[in-house]
């Protein structure tokens, strides 16, 4: 295959149109817009909220702001991945017609999904402008979780997205995976009520660091520790190494197999 | 003049499985049987030059190789054998309006379709009215592509791909479309792009349209060149193949 200049003008021009008219569409489509995505997450956090807050009680402090950081937090993971896995599959005609590096179909498919968590964290905004916590220096820590969160996102899609076209049911395994994910993740109970020994177990999740720490930033209003911190962002990398090998190794082949 | 595309001995094989084995759950249950695979020979040893300027025609039965070629020529398909060298930018006509979507407006496919071409937004948008003009649609930019007819989709799309400037463009059986009217203004896209010296490669079952524009004309036949050169001649040949 020829290469091209990945982030060519050109390249990027597409990226945002491809990425823009998606967005569009989504929300187009359905009668009450933007307004579905933003019930989706909130629905589920007001049940879970009342489950756990009033039927049972958790040891946490602020539990509504933490419930909705790590229902967000996850719902852009499990919804990206989601479209990224058949974003070859929806764009055909994009890749056996026409010509421009692969990868960006990927990337667009994981930016539609990542405007909708922008929007969401508004929401999440007013929550905490409600709430009693103040204002705190360590929230501007918050978008180096979400550049790691983005990341971390974007290695999964391209994995899934290659191992699509070679297993069709892909899409069931991952609808499951992602069940488990969730119950697997700490995102509606606090890591402190999983024995000490299992731990590490949790935070090789590196969605549960993700989550962890910018609860750590917002609720607790103290940045984590460094070396906690530098083991997020290893995972980060060494994630997204092993995603563009994979796709690089296995992208030839797409146009064809599709 | 100077050659703008060579292929040097460049031959595709698609490895076609004798079951299609696509999900996970048929990888483990028959993970002890192998599968077998038959090679198609898609193409076979293409050695080709393309000179700037020329109207290259391909002509050949279904399943002769010719989409292969292009879609190797644009880049889409690796080839499994020989080298490729292109010295310009390709504009693929393979098929118009690549990546429309229904629910978008007309005026955001424009866009979208255009990007995906190569435009950048600032050529779109100096030449947003003269493409609507050209395509007859003035009153109807604003309305959701799905409620356009297909002719008048076609006439926006082959409208969009005729603002592409290319050096080498590939027409894949897209030529003339529309009504007889607009039928006439894409024939005359297509002189113009001649005459301004442009290299075109045209894939075609319609062969009075090659004898009328190709300079050149090559005949393909499982995957291998049959007859290459003069127009008429090569033309000839293809009709008495098939009687």
């Amino acid at each position: 295959m020829r290469q091209e200049k990945l982030f060519s003008k050109k390249n990027i021009r597409i990226l945002r149109e491809i990425a823009i008219s998606d967005f569009k569409v989504r929300y187009q489509n359905s009668f009450l817009g933007y307004v579905w995505t933003l019930i989706k997450p909130l629905l589920l956090f007001a049940v879970l909220y009342v489950v756990f807050s009033v039927f049972m009680r958790f040891p946490v402090d602020n539990y509504q702001l933490y419930l909705l950081l790590g229902i967000i937090i996850w719902n852009f993971f499990a919804e990206a991945t989601s479209i990224a896995l058949r974003a070859f599959e929806s764009k055909e005609s994009l890749i056996t017609k026409v010509y421009f590096p692969r990868i960006i179909i990927v990337i667009a498919s994981t930016i539609t999904s990542f405007l909708t968590f922008l929007l969401n964290m508004i929401i999440f905004f007013i929550f905490v402008a409600v709430s009693n916590i103040g204002f705190s220096f360590s929230f501007f820590f918050f978008p180096v979780y979400v550049i790691e969160l983005y990341f971390l996102i974007l290695s999964f899609a391209l994995i899934l997205a290659v191992l699509y076209i070679k297993f069709r049911d892909l899409s069931h395994i991952w609808d499951v995976l992602l069940q488990v994910g969730f119950w697997m993740t700490p995102i509606i109970y606090p890591v402190s009520l999983i024995p000490q020994t299992y731990h590490r177990l949790v935070y090789l999740n590196p969605l549960a660091r993700v989550i962890e720490y910018s609860r750590s930033v917002f609720i607790q209003g103290h940045v984590p520790a460094i070396n906690l911190n530098l083991v997020l962002f290893f995972m980060t990398i060494i994630l997204f190494v092993i995603s563009i090998f994979l796709f690089q190794r296995y992208q030839k082949s797409i146009p064809e197999n599709i | 003049m100077s050659s703008i595309i060579e292929l040097e001995n460049v031959g595709k094989i698609f490895r076609i499985p004798h079951e299609r084995r696509d999900t996970l759950k048929e990888h483990i249950v028959h993970f002890h049987r192998r599968i077998k695979y038959d090679d198609f020979n898609a193409l076979k040893n293409i050695d080709l030059e393309v000179n700037e300027g020329d109207f290259l025609g391909i002509i050949g039965r279904n399943g002769s190789g010719k989409s292969t070629l292009l879609k190797i020529l644009a880049n889409i398909y690796t080839p499994t054998k020989g080298k490729i060298e292109v010295h310009g930018s390709i504009s693929p006509f393979l098929e118009l309006g690549i990546g429309f979507n229904g629910d978008l407006s007309a005026r955001e496919n424009v866009y979208l379709n255009g990007v995906i071409l190569g435009l950048s937004y600032k050529e779109i948008d100096k030449k947003y009215r003269d493409m609507v003009a050209f395509a007859e649609l003035e009153d109807f930019m604003e309305m959701k592509l799905k409620n356009f007819s297909s002719g008048m989709q076609v006439r926006l799309a082959f409208t969009i791909a005729s603002q592409v400037n290319a050096d080498i463009y590939l027409c894949d059986e897209v030529f003339a479309v529309g009504d007889l009217p607009f039928q006439k203004k894409c024939l005359n896209t297509f002189e113009n792009l001649k005459r301004s010296g442009k290299t075109i490669i045209y894939v075609s079952h319609d062969l009075d349209s090659v004898e009328k524009f190709c300079t050149k004309t090559m005949l393909l036949e499982n995957g291998e060149i049959l007859a290459f050169g003069d127009t008429s001649k090569v033309v000839a040949k293809y009709k008495n193949s098939i009687q």
